[in-house]
């Protein structure tokens, strides 16, 4: 034996020896650190355990099978809901809220007192008010003012339940969209639609519970978080599908991998994360699991539910349909075949309402028109379909925006706009909703002669979603979450029902 | 005004100091009976201490009593009784203190006067009990266990022609009744303000009279419950139950129409507004389109075991609500209807009572099996391959309320047959062989329910088509 295998040897007994010293620390340290981890985590997530939260007066959660239906509380009016957001706030002075006096006060300076103590988005010093940029007529036996906007929409007249007092607090487009579907300005809350397939889970294990589709070539100004799930489990966030190409991103195959190489590898992975959840316990882990089995099914029933060219050249008439690109009225139309096949919450965003009057897309007198038209035909064929199909009675059709337009015309920065526009107004703007429970041809609310403010009904977001959840089975007192120590909701401590709009 | 808050602050305390000497002196006369046996003798060391302590709190109790009473608004008649058998009560404590500690006062008789302060402190505490709580407020209860159908409250009497009924008696007394006389009654007159008579209410409260006839919008009354909730001045206070939207209209019309005491609802001008709301009161059943499709009387739970065979066949079943063991069932995600199927779902007849088909492979055969399903009140059929052959099995669902039978082979033919179908209140009967000229007969069969046969069309009109108002870049 050489003096240099001597050496060698001496060097791997003290690697061996090192490797042995840091196993067992990094071991001691990675198993205690974790143990202690999971002591805290336990205690912070009170509600996210296997055990059942009934007694904190949350939901049952099963993390193995978080979309399966549950039941709500009481028996519920609407089975699903398709809520139309218009992103970029429409304006109620030119589509529902007829004001003849403000076209009186047409061109004149705005009267001072609307404008002390006021803050505005974008109006700086005097404006000039700004009569409605439409005519209006009334319609059906309920006799609702409707704008010639909208002439397809005024033949549903009786179907619908305006709320015309609808008011927010906040006057920029993301945390009043925040506000209106997760009842927070800030991010991290869940949206209602989380809030909702986390109370009743969805009918249809095949597709996602919360489908969110959106149109007008953009997102809404909030990004993806006002379909998010918050602190709710991730499972309960709105799935984005597309009306073009594929439904879903990723949802085909790759080339060269079939169908039987899918289901061994998502097997082999499922088999992955179930050692990690024995090992763990981490709920989050189960929902993972679940959401692989459900894509692999979504492969096959999602391409088909929504391929909208399989409906009749009829329908497609009706809704005023562009297969093959994205529009609105696809979306529309994709909306109704999903809430046929049991999806609980379908939301659609269209971008584009924001006529301050800067260019002509984004005007009272062209753009809001235009988007007018591409959302008046389909919207009401919805009304119309979802009747005939018996669908109606336990579907609610919510639209709205984030806010309303102000009877002033914008003047930015104390210029005149280049074309006609209305500022965000957050006192006083119109929603309405149809179907499953609501009063039909009813009017809720009232603004004063221009349309400034709320003289009767004034509501808040809390009070729309306190109805949407009352609607969907739930006391939206009852329907809480368990998280940072204490129990949250949609409505956080505020909400009070519309008793008065409930047929 | 510093000194009033103050005063006022004082005065809350009543409630919460009346408790010491109701406790002290009931354990003072408690011991004194025991020391009387040899046995407890010993306990006389601490008698004179625990008389005083009794005395002193009921001295506070009744100095805070009196201050919440020149504070706050209290009735005078009704407070007198109370307050003076808690001088008493005070009086008697100190005048047994005063024989404890130095055995003088012979001619007080030690038992009787125990007696008597125990009797005093009950009828004191009952008293106060009823000035805060309301005189009713263990009688109701009580009344509620023994005398059944009996109650005190005001209940809305059904107002069977509204037009005759009148505004004051009929419609605004129970509005009032329900929400403000709690706090403004004979015996609590908050803003010394009694709403519960007609003469007392238009009176007004301290800051004068609530009501202006003919004028609502100068009325303080109706101000108040329009007020903002958060608003301190917002009547009913925040945490009591509200006046809703249209009660507050009846109030404002109301007051608007002269505040009269006697007049019909028919005397007065009804703006087109309040016409709904009037009609609302005669019969709240017009406005209520609801379809009751979950039957009153509860049943048995269904059996876990087949629920679990249900559910492992991927039929979706639900209860129709949490404190329900009515179910829902559909077959959403199964389509695939088999005799099996069947079999499992007639077990659950009794709680079955809506169930889905919908675009299931249901036949005329398979028809057959779910019509013995006696209790459901809403099936859905749609898109189905059943025919006029499955349709007459149908007359067995007699508690049927929605039918849908959209998208199947039906004819009108089929349809005149179920005559059994009484409480049928909605029918779907798009894309079948149903003839428009056969609606009228169909509808005739089915009174009083919807029937739709869709086919709807949504016209394309002159600006649909009209090219989109081109975006400009300048103008």
């Amino acid at each position: 034996m050489t003096q240099q295998d001597l050496h060698q040897q001496r060097l791997l007994r003290e690697a061996e020896q090192r490797v042995i010293q840091m196993n067992t620390r990094r071991h001691f340290i990675k198993e205690s650190a974790m143990g202690l981890g999971a002591l805290a985590l336990s205690a912070f997530m009170g509600s996210c355990g296997t055990k059942s939260t009934d007694a904190l007066g949350g939901i049952a959660f099963d993390p193995a099978h978080p979309l399966m239906p549950k039941l709500p509380a009481f028996a519920a009016k609407a089975k699903s809901i398709i809520y139309l957001h218009m992103a970029g706030a429409p304006s109620q002075l030119e589509l529902f809220d007829y004001k003849p006096e403000l076209m009186k006060m047409d061109g004149q300076d705005c009267p001072p007192s609307l404008l002390a103590g006021k803050r505005f988005a974008f109006i700086r010093g005097v404006p000039k008010m700004m009569g409605g940029q439409a005519k209006f007529a009334q319609h059906g036996q309920s006799g609702h003012w409707i704008s010639e906007h909208l002439p397809h929409l005024a033949t549903v007249a009786d179907e619908l339940c305006f709320l015309k007092a609808m008011s927010t607090d906040q006057f920029n487009h993301s945390p009043a969209q925040l506000l209106m579907q997760t009842g927070s300005p800030r991010q991290g809350r869940p949206s209602l639609g989380a809030w909702s397939t986390y109370g009743l889970g969805t009918e249809n294990q095949n597709l996602p519970g919360f489908v969110v589709l959106t149109s007008g070539g953009r997102n809404p100004d909030a990004g993806k978080s006002i379909w998010g799930s918050g602190f709710l489990p991730s499972v309960y966030q709105g799935v984005q599908c597309r009306s073009e190409g594929d439904p879903v991103l990723f949802l085909q195959d790759p080339k060269g991998v079939d169908r039987d190489l899918r289901k061994a590898s998502i097997d082999a992975i499922n088999q992955v994360n179930s050692e990690e959840y024995k090992q763990y316990n981490d709920p989050e882990t189960l929902s993972r699991i679940s959401q692989y089995e459900m894509a692999f099914k979504m492969q096959i029933t999602a391409p088909e539910v929504m391929d909208i060219q399989q409906e009749p050249a009829s329908i497609h008439e009706m809704y005023g349909t562009q297969p093959g690109k994205t529009c609105f009225a696809n979306n529309v139309l994709l909306a109704r075949r999903l809430v046929e096949k049991g999806v609980r919450f379908v939301q659609l965003f269209d971008w584009g309402w924001d006529a301050h009057g800067v260019n002509s897309s984004l005007s009272i007198d062209i753009g809001l028109v235009n988007k007018c038209r591409a959302i008046d035909k389909p919207i009401t064929a919805l009304i119309l379909d979802l009747k005939q199909r018996g669908l109606l009675e336990e579907t609610l059709v919510v639209w709205g925006g984030e806010f309303g337009r102000t009877p002033m015309m914008e003047n930015r920065d104390g210029k005149a706009n280049a074309f006609k526009g209305r500022d965000h107004h957050t006192e006083a703007f119109t929603m309405w909703m149809a179907g499953a429970g609501i009063k039909k041809g009813y009017s809720f609310g009232e603004t004063d002669e221009i349309g400034y403010s709320a003289i009767s009904g004034k509501l808040e977001h809390y009070d729309l979603q306190a109805t949407i959840l009352q609607q969907l089975g739930f006391d939206h007192e009852k329907l809480t979450y368990q998280y940072q120590g204490r129990p949250f909701r949609l409505t956080d401590t505020r909400g009070k029902l519309i008793t008065e709009i409930l047929a | 005004m510093v000194l009033l808050s103050f005063a006022k602050l004082v005065g809350r305390f009543h409630p919460l100091l009346v408790h010491l000497p109701i406790g002290i002196l009931l354990v003072a006369i408690l011991l004194k009976w025991l020391s009387i046996k040899p046995k407890y003798q010993i306990i006389s060391i601490v008698l004179p201490l625990v008389f005083l302590l009794g005395a002193i709190s009921a001295i506070l109790t009744c100095i805070t009593g009196y201050i919440l009473f020149v504070t706050d608004d209290y009735d005078a008649q009704a407070i007198a009784l109370h307050q003076w058998m808690g001088i008493s009560v005070a009086i008697v404590s100190v005048l047994l203190y005063v024989k404890e500690k130095w055995g003088k006062l012979p001619f007080i008789p030690i038992k009787w006067s125990l007696l008597a302060l125990f009797i005093l402190i009950m009828i004191t505490g009952h008293l106060g009990g009823s000035i805060t709580h309301g005189a009713d407020y263990l009688s109701s209860p009580f009344k509620k266990i023994f005398i059944s159908n009996q109650s005190n409250e005001i209940i809305q009497k059904p107002i069977v022609q509204v037009q005759e009924a009148k505004v004051y008696g009929e419609i605004i007394t129970p509005l009032l009744a329900t929400k403000c006389y709690a706090c403004h009654n004979a015996n609590k007159q908050k803003g010394d303000f009694r709403m519960d008579e007609f003469g007392l209410l238009l009176q007004g409260g301290k800051n004068g009279k609530t009501i202006q006839p003919g004028n609502a919008a100068n009325s303080e009354l109706l101000k108040r419950m329009m007020l903002p909730l958060d608003d301190e001045h917002h009547m009913p206070p925040k945490e009591k139950s509200q006046l809703t939207e249209s009660q507050i209209a009846l109030i404002h019309w109301w007051i608007n129409e002269g505040a009269d005491s006697s007049k019909r609802v028919k005397d007065l001008v009804q703006p087109a507004k309040l016409k709904p709301i009037l009609l609302a009161l005669q019969n709240p059943n017009t406005t209520n389109t609801n379809i009751q499709t979950i039957p009153e009387k509860e049943v048995a739970p269904a059996d876990e075991k087949i629920l679990k065979q249900v559910q492992a066949n991927h039929i979706i079943v639900i209860p129709v609500a949490k404190n329900s063991n009515y179910l829902s069932i559909n077959f959403v995600v199964d389509s695939v209807i088999d005799e099996k199927d069947i079999q499992l779902l007639l077990q659950l007849k009794p709680q079955l009572i809506w169930l889905k088909l919908a675009y299931s492979n249901l036949n005329d055969q398979t028809l057959k099996g779910i019509a013995e399903l006696s209790n459901l009140t809403k099936l859905d059929l749609s898109n189905t391959a059943i025919t006029n052959n499955g349709i007459q099995y149908l007359n067995a669902l007699t508690q049927l309320r929605y039918l849908n039978l959209v998208g199947t082979h039906t004819t009108s033919m089929a349809l005149l047959q179920l005559t059994k179908l009484t409480k049928l209140k909605s029918l779907y009967l798009y894309k079948t062989g149903v003839s428009a000229k056969s609606i009228s007969a169909i509808a005739a069969l089915f009174p009083g329910a919807i029937i739709d046969t869709g086919g709807y069309k949504v016209p394309i009109y002159q600006a649909d088509t009209t090219e989109l108002i081109k975006p400009v870049s300048n103008r």
